[in-house]
């Protein structure tokens, strides 16, 4: 289904993009295609068309794979830019 | 999450840094390559874990990324054993540990024999060898069911035994037969004899018709109490009779003290020998051989105990005396004593309830013998039950 999905997501034809957040305190993205910005205040992740951009404060990438990512900190906001 | 840090740490993995260039862009080249990273650490001190085997992959990322990675810590058991890989020799003794803690694992330890209160635990265990159960033989060679059903052939006084594996020691729990208390005649016909000659000072009967009266004096063998009793109508009876006779007896024993004999005697030599037993197998500690000569030898086992539990480790101690056989003479004085010594022995052993009243002593020598002669007078219990036998 990972695979299905990056290959949809390369094609340029939209992902269907799984967002779970565990309170403000972690976010784990499933339809990842990549890292844009990361720092201890921000991270930016592409998901197919969307821009997803999280703020807040500690802020960690705790595991990175083909199609997933988990955030981790203490969460501000969450921005989805097109 | 514990199990993931633990493969991670059987696989070992890396802890690298970033420098330069765009982390950003590297990390999404390794996640589009397939590559996993963990604790990844953000821009001011850019860096992350990945799989000790996957780390050289990360190169070409990294250039495209325009970074330069360096190498913070390797964890895992591949960089341990890498970093032992000097020191030969704790390989080799890890590994002789494994093998020696897996083949004693197999083999029994030490025997345990529980629960014997009669029985000595040295004839158990010498039957349960002969049976195949003994330090150091193989577990899975022991078939403890056809033991136990040995055992109990082997010794009569065990009412139940069993054998059970804990670990590499073998506990044997035994029960012994409560001894079945005799069961007194009570049925049969009989009658009561005297079982000594006296005279009789009390009479007490429970069953039969008596023979004799207070102050007769009767013989060995005598008829004291007659098992027939006669009813007012002329008919008799058979029964069973009972009854105590307390008669003033007369008991005479001689006691023969040899004045000229052969004693063995220390010579004052002792030699002490130790040994250490382990898995039944004895180790010398002490270079001393056996004495030659008379000796008398004692052996003391101390078994080891860690926590409770017994250790296939025993230590073995044996003490020589070397002894001489020497002729003494005893004085007469000396020969009275151990008499009287006798004596006391002997009134011991008397029927239970015999009162001794008195007694008299007189000694001879009769060729390098003292004999000491002791009459004495006793009061007890003289009924001895003796069957009739009725042709029917």
């Amino acid at each position: 289904m990972g695979n299905k999905n990056n290959l949809l997501a390369r094609a340029g034809l939209g992902m269907p993009t799984h967002m779970e957040i565990n309170g403000n305190t972690e976010a784990v993205v499933d339809g990842c295609s990549g890292v844009l910005e990361y720092d201890s205040d921000v991270v930016r992740i592409r998901t197919g068309k969307l821009v997803v951009r999280f703020t807040g404060r500690g802020l960690t990438i705790k595991c990175l794979t083909a199609e997933s990512l988990v955030v981790t900190g203490f969460f501000t906001g969450i921005e989805f830019l097109v | 999450m514990f199990s993931l840090q633990i493969t991670r740490w059987i696989l070992g993995y890396v802890r690298f840094s970033v420098i330069g260039g765009s982390p950003e862009r590297f990390f999404s080249y390794c996640a589009r390559s397939g590559i996993i990273l963990w604790n990844i650490s953000s821009r001011s001190d850019s860096g992350a874990c990945v799989s000790a085997g996957l780390y050289r992959n990360l190169r070409f990322m990294a250039r495209k990324a325009g970074c330069r990675l360096r190498v913070r810590e390797r964890r895992g058991v591949p960089f341990l054993l890498r970093r032992t890989r000097t020191h030969r020799g704790i390989v080799f003794g890890t590994a002789a540990f494994t093998v020696i803690l897996i083949l004693l694992s197999l083999h029994v330890w030490c025997i345990d024999v529980t629960g014997n209160t009669t029985l000595d635990s040295r004839a158990v265990l010498s039957a349960l060898t002969e049976n195949g159960l003994y330090p150091g033989a193989r577990i899975s060679d022991v078939d403890t069911k056809r033991i136990e059903q040995k055992l109990i052939l082997m010794f009569p006084k065990i009412r139940w035994m069993t054998i059970n594996t804990q670990g590499c020691t073998m506990q044997v729990c035994i029960q012994e037969k409560t001894e079945r208390p005799e069961i007194e005649q009570e049925s049969g016909v009989c009658n009561v004899k005297a079982a000594s000659t006296g005279q009789i000072v009390a009479i007490r009967i429970f069953s039969g018709t008596a023979q004799v009266k207070k102050g007769d004096a009767v013989v060995e063998g005598q008829l004291l109490v007659s098992g027939v009793v006669e009813d007012e109508f002329g008919g008799s009876t058979f029964v069973h009779a009972k009854a105590e006779i307390i008669a003033e007896t007369s008991r005479s024993c001689e006691f023969r003290i040899p004045l000229r004999r052969s004693v063995r005697q220390s010579t004052g030599f002792t030699a002490v020998r130790r040994s250490l037993r382990l898995f039944g197998a004895n180790i010398p500690l002490t270079l001393t051989g056996k004495p030659k000569g008379d000796c008398d030898v004692s052996g003391t086992q101390t078994d080891v105990r860690l926590f409770g539990t017994l250790l296939p480790v025993s230590l073995y101690e044996e003490d020589w005396t070397g002894m001489r056989t020497v002729p003494v003479t005893v004085t007469r004085q000396q020969a009275v004593a151990e008499a009287k010594k006798d004596l006391a022995e002997y009134e011991k052993n008397l029927p239970q309830g015999t009162k001794i009243l008195s007694s008299s002593a007189s000694d001879r020598t009769e060729k390098e013998t003292l004999i000491y002669s002791v009459t004495l007078k006793c009061e007890e219990n003289i009924a001895k039950e003796s069957e009739i036998l009725i042709k029917s």
